[in-house]
């Protein structure tokens, strides 16, 4: 196991329909290869990688989760402590950039409201193969507000940018945030504003 | 003589070289003084190779002496010389000797081997003509066993030697043999495969597996299995739907009824795995090692048909699917058109958890089997081939049907156990009472009892994924249902109003209102005293709740770790994969703890604010009301009868009593530590706005000095810390000349550390009414070493 010693811990979940290269995506920034004829997941796979970024230690729990629809139920109950979201699609199969929006609808159904969402369109190394435009997925992640890339497990295309700029931004999201709760709460002392009071539910 | 000679020479030679002068520099000599000079060392140089010379010439007779010995010698060695050359004569001709020799060991050596192998084709041969006869004669006395293993003797010769043989002379009678062996071969092939099918159909097993047994023999260790698999899958078959017809329509007891389902698939596993431990030996034996993996993908065809059917029967019976859809709306929708009472789902959810455990455990036992078997051929395997071994194992393994029913019934499990832990929390919320006389109300105990028993539940299944999902839905439940349930009872706050208020009448009548009004509460003044009092000890009960939450999950945490670590020491799970996903989600629940003790210290902070706070301060305002600048007589009569620390310790007494009665001790402990914290901030504040005289002074000491035992008696904390500015001010306004601060100051401060600084000393002794100002200003400048600058 990786030390204990961090600056941040970030939970990932990787989520998407089964076959569009979730574990290959994984396996490939956490081990650096690309497996062979590995099968569909089975429930939910958990692998851990710490990278510095700016001389921080960022320890990331990646969350490989299974596409397959009667894992569903398992995968959800991850939504709500992940700091980010891979949502994955296939570039070279229409259906699963088709089903997006009821992934979607599931992200906003279960997890908490400050997730970062990230749309991934991978097996870029199939070019011949593309049935979605890049564009078109642009677009789409554009309207709903989420950072899109396109990857390449196979060729090692934009993995590790994947990960590293999400975790850029989750630290950078982290110290705002740390930020606005300085700022807001209370001094200690007399004069206490309880914050449970103020805190909306 | 030589030799002496030579020896001679060369010392003459060292010493001429060594001598100092050279012929060159003599006649290059031209003063008499260096010509005497040079002739004296060249005496001495004389004299000594005289000397020298005497000493060779003394060795004379001596060397002449071992000169005569030498001679003598001489006939010895031309007999020596002799010797050896005929010595080497004899070598040289043994060399070739040998040399010859080996050469005609290497052609016998070849002979032999080509004898041998000779000898091994004449066997072969031989054999092939044994076999022939054998056969024959063996399958005209149905002694399929015998004539099956002349048929593998045969199938194990070598073919290029009965190849080479067919074209050696004897190739007419060789092919001969061959034809009728091949003959036979095929015709025992087709007459076992028949036989074995028949054994089948009769469900003979001694046939069964005395043909079985043969089909090795023939090369078709694939076919045998395939067969015999078959057999067996007949009989498992009939076995699990004959078992599956009385658990549907049998007539059972009620604690069996509730299982009959779970209980019937375990009959199905146990009985393949009964199967596979009394056929493994035959299959080990007969088979040769790795062959056990075949067979069990044959069974597990009948297996996964057979529980397929065990689990729809469930599905339908049980209305599985229909109580998930329920569940499933009534979470989507706020207001649910149909409950399902959580009550109900305690029976299917169990039977699942059951039925998951006994695949896993049979799936165990299976890969288990299989690994051991494949070790033993794969031992001395390359590498790659143990790995595809091993790939396919887990494929057939993790997606059989099997796998993937029982994933599916767990995939709709688990919305329905979360659906049962939530609704069941709601039910202990909504039904929470309180004894008088305990600190906590029957919610916290309730709820903690249904997430115990979800997780146990999950954890009973056996599946981990299962378990960490529930896991992960307990975490939520208790962060933000439960967790959400306490803050809002805190949020109503703790009622500002007390008893003694009201009797006290129309004053505090007022102070009181000003109170409500500024916490924004005008109900508190229609509130009766009844509904005041039950707000209270509500409050305090539900402080007592967040702790004992807090506690509760670290206790529930460890409980979870034990039992799972107990279920990897049986072997589920394995790997460190499960681990770290149980010890993540395991942190994720044990970091809720923590927000629990946030929240009872935002409750306690509340408390202190609202209850003690508007308490103690007009009590500590009553200290201004007592003058210390006092005189004699004026001293003994607060000697006599106190003026205030006294009362102020009765009223804190007093005020404190219900805390203590209402909160668990170590709430009670931190809620005092803050009221002294505050009495301390209070104190120092009265203080700075009295005047002291000295008696005055010392009045203030002793007040102090019992206030400060008495907290001490109230609390496990240390009160001196917190006081240690107070007593600070008491020492300096008693001293009985300003200057004699300096006794206590810098370096006669002696183990006092001061708490004030030097503006507050002087602002302290500026209270004493007999200091001059002018002495606490000339502290400044005169103290030598800027003390009380
Ligand atoms: N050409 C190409 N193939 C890829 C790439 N990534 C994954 N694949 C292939 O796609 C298939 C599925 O990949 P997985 O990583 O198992 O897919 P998954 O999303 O994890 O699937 P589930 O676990 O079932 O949800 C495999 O055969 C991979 O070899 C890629 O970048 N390029
Ligand atoms: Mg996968």
């Amino acid at each position: 196991m990786s030390m204990e010693d961090y600056d941040h811990l970030f939970k990932i979940v990787l989520i998407g329909n089964a076959g569009v290269g979730k574990t290959c995506l994984v396996r490939r920034f956490t081990q650096g290869l690309f497996p062979p004829g590995q099968g569909a997941t089975i429930g939910v796979d958990f692998m851990i990688k710490t990278v510095e970024i700016n001389g921080e230690k960022v320890k990331l729990q990646i969350w490989d989760t299974a596409g397959q629809e009667r894992f569903r139920s398992i995968t959800q109950s991850y939504y709500r402590s992940a700091n980010a979201l891979i949502l994955t699609y296939d570039i070279t199969c229409e259906d699963s950039f088709r089903c997006l929006p009821e992934w979607l609808r599931e992200i906003e159904q279960y997890a908490n409201s400050k997730v970062v969402t990230v749309l991934v369109g991978n097996k870029i190394d199939l070019t011949e193969k593309r049935e979605v435009l890049r564009e078109r997925a642009e677009e789409f992640a554009e309207a709903q507000s989420m950072l899109y890339l396109e990857t390449s497990a196979k060729e090692s295309d934009n993995v590790e940018k994947l990960f590293l700029d999400l975790a850029c931004k989750l630290i950078r999201e982290a110290k705002q945030n740390s930020l606005v709760n300085s700022v807001s709460s209370p001094m200690p002392g007399e004069g206490k504003t309880i914050s449970y009071l103020n805190c909306c539910s | 003589m030589s030799e002496t000679n030579s020896s001679v020479a060369m010392k003459r030679s060292a010493s001429a070289g060594s001598s100092a002068v050279s012929i060159d520099t003599i006649e290059s000599l031209t003063e008499l003084d260096e010509l005497e000079r040079v002739y004296q060392q060249l005496c001495e140089e004389e004299k000594l190779v005289d000397s020298e010379l005497e000493g060779l010439v003394s060795q004379r007779g001596n060397i002449e002496t071992k000169m005569l010995a030498l001679q003598r010698m001489g006939p010895n060695l031309q007999l020596i010389e002799g010797d050896a050359s005929q010595l080497s004569g004899m070598i040289t001709f043994t060399c070739s000797l040998a040399e010859n020799v080996s050469s005609k060991v290497r052609q016998l050596d070849l002979a032999k081997n080509r004898l041998y192998q000779a000898i091994q084709r004449a066997d072969d041969i031989l054999d092939l003509k044994f076999c022939t006869d054998g056969v024959q004669t063996a399958l005209r006395n149905e002694d399929y066993e015998q004539a099956a293993a002349h048929v593998h003797r045969y199938l194990s010769l070598d073919q290029s030697v009965i190849e080479l043989s067919r074209q050696g002379g004897e190739s007419s009678a060789v092919d001969a043999s061959l034809a009728l062996l091949q003959e036979a071969e095929q015709k025992l092939k087709a007459l076992v495969k028949e036989r074995l099918d028949q054994a089948i159909a009769d469900g003979d097993l001694a046939q069964v597996e005395r043909f079985f047994k043969i089909f090795p023999l023939l090369g078709l260790h694939d076919q045998g299995l395939a067969r015999f698999a078959q057999y067996l899958c007949t009989q498992l078959a009939s076995k699990s739907e004959e078992n599956l017809i009385l658990a549907v329509g049998g007539e059972l007891g009620e604690r069996r009824a509730a299982l009959i389902f779970a209980d019937t698939l375990t009959l199905l596993l146990e009985g393949i795995a009964r199967i596979v431990e009394t056929h493994q030996p035959i299959v080990e034996t007969y088979y040769g090692p790795g062959r056990l993996y075949t067979l069990i993908k044959h069974l597990q065809v009948e297996c996964d048909r057979q529980a397929e059917k065990v689990v729809d029967k469930f599905i339908r019976q049980r209305d599985y699917q229909n109580k998930f859809q329920i569940v499933q709306s009534s979470m989507m929708r706020s207001v649910p058109t149909e409950k399902m009472e959580p009550r109900e789902l305690d029976p299917v959810l169990l039977e699942v958890a059951v039925m998951n455990a006994r695949a896993e455990l049979y799936l165990r036992f299976l890969r288990r089997r299989i690994t051991a078997d494949f070790e033993v051929g794969d031992a001395t395997a390359p590498k790659a081939t143990a790995q595809e071994h091993q790939q396919s194992m887990e494929k057939l393994l993790k997606h059989c049907l099997l796998s993937r029913t029982m994933q599916e019934l767990i995939g709709y499990y688990i919305p329905m156990e979360e659906y049962y832990m939530r609704e069941s929390v709601n039910k202990a919320v909504a039904m929470d009472t309180f004894e008088k006389g305990q600190l906590t109300s029957s919610m916290v105990d309730d709820c903690f009892y249904i997430v115990k028993k979800c997780i146990s539940r999950a954890l009973s299944s056996s599946s981990i994924d299962c378990l960490c999902a529930m896991i992960n839905h307990a975490t939520s439940v208790l962060e933000s249902d439960f967790r959400e349930v306490l803050c809002n009872k805190l949020r109503q706050g703790f009622p500002a109003t007390t008893l003694q208020d009201i009797q006290r009448g129309v004053s505090s009548a007022v102070s009181l209102m000003q109170s409500s009004l500024q916490q924004g509460k005008f109900n508190t003044m229609a509130m009766g005293i009844e509904s005041a009092e039950d707000a209270k000890a509500s409050f305090l009960v539900t402080l007592n709740n967040v702790e004992v939450c807090s506690e509760n999950i670290i206790t529930l945490k460890k409980n979870l770790e034990n039992d799972c670590a107990k279920l990897f020491s049986q072997g589920f799970g394995s790997g460190e994969q499960a681990q770290a996903k149980i010890d993540s989600c395991l942190a994720d629940l044990v970091s809720t703890s923590s927000k629990f003790k946030d929240l009872l210290q935002e409750g306690l902070t509340e408390l202190n604010n609202t209850a003690i706070k508007p308490q103690v301060k007009p009590w500590i305002s009553n200290f201004l009301s007592i003058s210390h600048n006092i005189e004699e007589d004026e001293f003994n009569e607060y000697e006599a009868n106190d003026p205030w620390v006294q009362q102020f310790i009765v009223n804190l007494e007093q005020l404190m009593a219900e805390f203590k009665a209402g909160l668990s001790p170590v709430i009670y402990d931190t809620l005092t530590s803050l009221m002294t914290s505050l009495i301390s901030l209070e104190m120092e504040k009265a203080v700075l706005k009295c005047t002291f005289s000295r008696l005055g002074g010392l009045q203030f000491d002793k007040e102090l000095r019992s206030l400060v035992a008495y907290l001490t008696t109230v609390t496990t904390w240390t009160i001196r810390d917190k006081f240690a500015r107070l007593t600070q001010m008491a020492t300096i306004l008693n001293l009985e000349r300003v200057t004699e601060i300096l006794d206590y100051w810098g370096p006669n401060s002696g183990p006092l550390t001061w708490r004030l600084t030097p503006a507050e000393v002087r602002q302290v002794l500026a209270l004493r009414i007999d200091f001059r100002s002018e002495d606490i200003k000339r502290l400044r400048r005169t103290s030598k070493r800027d003390l009380l600058a």
